[in-house]
């Protein structure tokens, strides 16, 4: 099959790439654009792994095609943390200790980001079901929800 | 934390502090087998059967070969090592005439792309012979059922040996013409019908735990690659890359010094990486291809293929006279392992009549084939099922006694030097201290007031429930060295897969150990060629047997660095001491020599001061029990059965939390997957051996919209020769959760669920069956 060229943004840089017509946008980020922060856990959207922005919004990249987001704007964890270093999240995520294995952080962080975007002073409650498409099976859950909840409550005291 | 001292007055042992490759786990930058794409890398494809049972008839590869794109396509007919009566799933490469379960692999692609690879599946052309499939393993225990395994193949009993080490020492098989028993035991003490009919009450029940699956978010994966010299390297996602490469060499009849096995980050075991699975298979591909091959299971495949944990049946009767005196035991314990034998048989037959004191018991287990997924270790290895049964029985006993529950468990609970079903003494722990510690929690002495609050104002029926849970840790020898840097800093080297941040309490131990802050101490996971022997990161074993390899090492690098200063200083060693960086005499701290110094002397050119390189190397004898209790606080929807859990809580026995941040996420993600098994969790089968649930969509993990916040409480009963006093932590908290909800459930309920999942359905229909007139409202 004849490749396509996809022109989209990805982390604030402008790209352009071939690829596949058939590969999903997990895919080429992964093979294609050397960007391995999104990960495969089930290619089915069951377990979020693989959550990044498309326009500000979270998807499962392993749901769609690279070619549906030409000419938008892509964020991977890569390009979460900012230029004067990590994002509030993510250095809560080192300092109350959440990661264990590691694999499913890049799409709870996304899924967090994003989350807290439109909702910056959501509760913890509310949190819980802003991160409920994605898995995790190391934490139980209760640092990672620590965590996101303290950075809605400064994120929320700083948007007062 | 409080603490901001501990031994030798440095920041080691007992504090929170957080792992230092934090930063890379949070920005993506850590890499997983399937993020490393060397040069011409191909990639593999496995062709599966979809029959549970079947011969092979035919098997066409002529137009998969022709595709474009394809590299190799083999089939057993292309693997010389491949043998009938493999005795793993990792020596069944490739189906060679027979299949035994839906999901094995029948014939392997390499090829360009995995697009190619998949087309390529496609086009094989494979025709079978549909035989009877042995699905239940009640059935398949009978004589006559359709046969797994061939004739003549040997119980595999590894895994029980490197995960537990609770060995049975007297054995009494019956000899049984049922072809898929593939190991029994018996095990008793006393008079068990005298005990019976002496009891006042007898309670019997039928447990069951269905088939789960570990459920690491990180599917299997490996990436193999041999150089011109027939040396092979492994990257591959194992928690234990020498036991791996032991493995490897098995299966391929090479020297293990032939192989390369680089443990990349593992994406979550709890057990199903212990065994190697698609390695061999992988390494065959490359060879034939002579590129590298990357292999990456899918979801579907985990779940149709993958080494879940057996289920478990537990017929289980147990009798007490009226004051309370435990009188007998019978139990039979069926463990179902799928089609390649492996089961931890030991550990459920002695736990079942171990953990509290039965005079007379008798308890039979049987290692069960079946045509499905062979299993593998998961978290403390049927404990939770195990549990599960005896911590129901208890908590029935003790109501039907009218006795408090917790009471009577610590009037029944085994003490150390008590004779375990085995024989072996109870080693010390600290079972009765975590079950104090529960039983003194608000949550438990509220209890009364939390059901009566429930089924009015609309709210559901309420209860509390809680169990104990235990596991006795795994032993291993294994090594670690210590050096000393030109710059004064440590660096200690061991092969410990770090999956869930051991890698930061072994630096905390070697900096205490040592005598110095655990920033100055870098610690790195070597592959099999460069580490010293390590063992597997499973069975709650790391810090208690690799933490001593390091604290050992650690304090030999203390010994020599201590000599090479005393002959500087022309002190006595025993005067000395290791302060900020420094080794001063001992209340003289403005002189001394600096650690730097020392070590720039040991790699400065002409000098005649020795590098410092601590070397441990342990063997083990003594193990270290290690328990858990949980307590669930819920709420049970009588029209829809759905249980709301609002409160749970972990106590757990760490002996010495040498990272109470690593030990806590433990015990959270131990207690959630304990509450998958005991509330969603299973591999669900048809009568044709068909996985009925094979997506993340249809297996229910729970989610963080499910759950409360776990609450933890460490407790330190400091085992005698754990490091520090630190016991196992991994899996305990992975046991009780089953007992505890179904303790809550009849609080809440009043109907006893046997049945793993307890799922809103068997809820419901209990309570319909209870109420008898086809409501089921409270």
């Amino acid at each position: 099959m004849a490749k396509l060229v996809l022109r989209c943004t990805v982390n604030d840089e402008p790209i352009e790439v071939l690829v596949q017509p058939y590969v999903t946008l997990l895919d080429a980020l992964r093979e294609d654009l050397g960007l391995t922060g999104p990960k495969e856990g089930c290619g089915t959207g069951d377990c979020g792994a693989c959550t990044v922005h498309l326009d500000g919004k979270p998807v499962a990249s392993c749901l769609m095609l690279a070619m549906q987001a030409r000419g938008r704007r892509v964020r991977t964890i890569e390009g979460l943390a900012g230029a004067d270093g990590l994002h509030p999240l993510q250095e809560a995520f080192v300092r109350l200790g959440v990661p264990q294995c590691g694999f499913c952080i890049p799409g709870v962080l996304m899924a967090a980001a994003a989350f807290l975007a439109e909702n910056p002073k959501a509760s913890e409650e509310e949190i819980r079901y802003g991160i409920a498409g994605n898995l995790c099976r190391c934490t139980g859950y209760t640092k990672m929800l620590a965590a996101i909840t303290e950075v809605a409550g400064s994120l929320s005291a700083k948007g007062a | 934390m409080a603490v901001m001292k501990t031994t030798r007055g440095v920041k080691g042992v007992g504090l929170a502090i957080p792992r230092p490759d934090g930063p890379e786990k949070v920005t993506g930058q850590v890499l997983y087998v399937a993020d490393i794409k060397p040069k011409g890398m191909l990639h593999a494809k496995l062709l599966r059967s979809p029959h549970a049972h079947a011969r092979i008839v035919s098997i066409d590869t002529t137009r998969a070969k022709a595709l474009r794109g394809v590299r190799a396509v083999l089939t057993a007919r292309d693997i010389p090592e491949l043998k009938r009566k493999a005795p793993t799933r990792a020596h069944a490469l490739l189906a060679i005439d027979r299949v035994v379960f839906a999901g094995q692999p029948v014939a392997a692609v390499a090829a360009d792309e995995l697009a190619i690879a998949e087309e390529a599946c496609d086009l094989i052309d494979v025709r079978y012979e549909v035989l009877r499939a042995a699905v239940d393993p009640l059935e398949s225990m009978q004589v006559g059922a359709p046969p797994v395994a061939d004739a003549g193949t040997e119980a595999d009993t590894s895994e029980a040996l490197a995960h537990s080490g609770v060995a049975v020492a007297k054995t009494e098989a019956a000899p049984t013409t049922a072809v898929n028993i593939a190991q029994q035991i018996k095990l008793g003490r006393g008079d068990v019908a005298k005990g019976f009919a002496l009891s006042d009450v007898v309670i019997e029940n039928t447990y069951r735990v269905p088939m789960v699956h570990q459920g690491y978010l990180e599917p299997h994966a490996v990436l193999a690659q041999w150089d011109e010299n027939g040396q092979l390297t492994l990257y591959s996602s194992t928690q234990g890359s020498f036991n791996t490469r032991s493995e490897v060499a098995d299966v391929l009849h090479i020297e293990e010094n032939r192989i390369k096995v680089i443990p990349v980050e593992c994406g979550g075991g709890f057990g199903g990486k212990i065994r190697a699975l698609c390695e061999p298979i992988t390494a065959i591909l490359a060879r034939a291809t002579k590129r590298p091959v990357r292999y990456v299971m899918t979801r579907r495949e985990e779940l149709e293929a993958g080494m879940p944990a057996p289920q478990v049946i537990i017929k289980l009767k147990t009798g007490v006279k009226r004051d309370g005196t435990l009188m007998a035991l019978d139990g039979e314990t069926v463990i179902e392992s799928g089609a390649f034998s492996g089961a931890v048989l030991t550990m459920s037959a002695v736990f079942v009549s171990s953990v509290y004191q039965f005079p007379n018991f008798e308890v039979r287990a049987y290692e069960v084939l079946t045509h499905k997924p062979s299993i593998a270790a998961y978290r403390a290895p049927t404990a939770p099922h195990t549990f599960f049964a005896i911590d129901s029985q208890m908590e029935q006993m003790a109501l039907a006694l009218k006795v408090d529950p917790v009471e009577f468990r610590l009037r029944h609970l085994m003490k150390e030097g008590d004779p375990m079903a085995n024989g072996q003494p109870w080693q010390q722990n600290g079972a009765k201290q975590v079950l104090e510690r529960l039983a003194a929690h608000p949550l438990w002495k509220s209890r009364a007031a939390w059901k009566a609050s429930g089924g009015k104002d609309g709210r559901g029926l309420r209860g509390v429930g809680l169990a104990l849970g235990g596991w006795i840790p795994g032993l291993q020898p294994t090594g670690a060295t210590v050096r000393l840097n030109p710059d004064g800093s440590l660096q200690v080297l061991t092969g410990q897969v770090d999956i869930a941040g051991t890698n930061i309490a072994l630096a905390q131990i070697a900096a205490t150990a040592y005598g110095v802050d655990t920033d100055k101490v870098k610690i790195t996971t070597g592959d099999t060629d460069t580490a010293p022997m390590t063992g597997l990161s499973a069975g709650s074993k790391t810090i208690y047997t690799v933490g001593t390899a390091v604290m050992q090492a650690a304090q030999d690098a203390r010994r020599q660095t201590l000599e090479i200063a005393a002959k500087e200083m022309e002190a006595a060693v025993q005067d000395l001491e290791i302060e900020d960086g420094k080794v001063v005499v001992r209340g003289v701290p403005d002189k001394g020599v600096t650690l730097a110094s020392i070590g720039k002397k040991g790699n400065l050119y002409m000098s005649k001061v020795p590098p410092v390189l601590g070397v441990a190397h342990p063997a083990f004898s003594q193990q270290a029990p290690a328990f858990a209790g949980q307590l669930a606080r819920i709420e049970i929807d009588p029209d829809t059965g759905q249980t709301t859990l609002h409160d749970f809580v972990v106590v757990q026995d760490a002996g010495k939390a040498i990272n109470p941040l690593g030990v806590e996420g433990q015990m959270q993600g131990g207690a959630v997957q304990s509450l998958g098994i005991a509330l969603t969790e299973g591999l669900m089968y048809d009568d044709k051996g068909q996985l009925m649930n094979a997506s993340l969509l249809d297996y229910r993990k729970l989610t963080a919209a499910d759950l409360p916040n776990i609450e933890t409480i460490i407790v330190e009963v400091p085992s005698p020769a754990g490091p520090y006093g630190a016991r196992g932590v991994g899996e305990p908290p992975i046991v009780p959760a089953p007992a505890a909800i179904a303790n809550a459930i009849y609080d809440a309920a009043g109907v006893r669920l046997t049945e793993a999942p307890l799922t809103p359905e068997r809820i419901a229909l209990a309570l319909l069956a209870k109420n008898g007139d086809g409501t089921s409202g409270a």
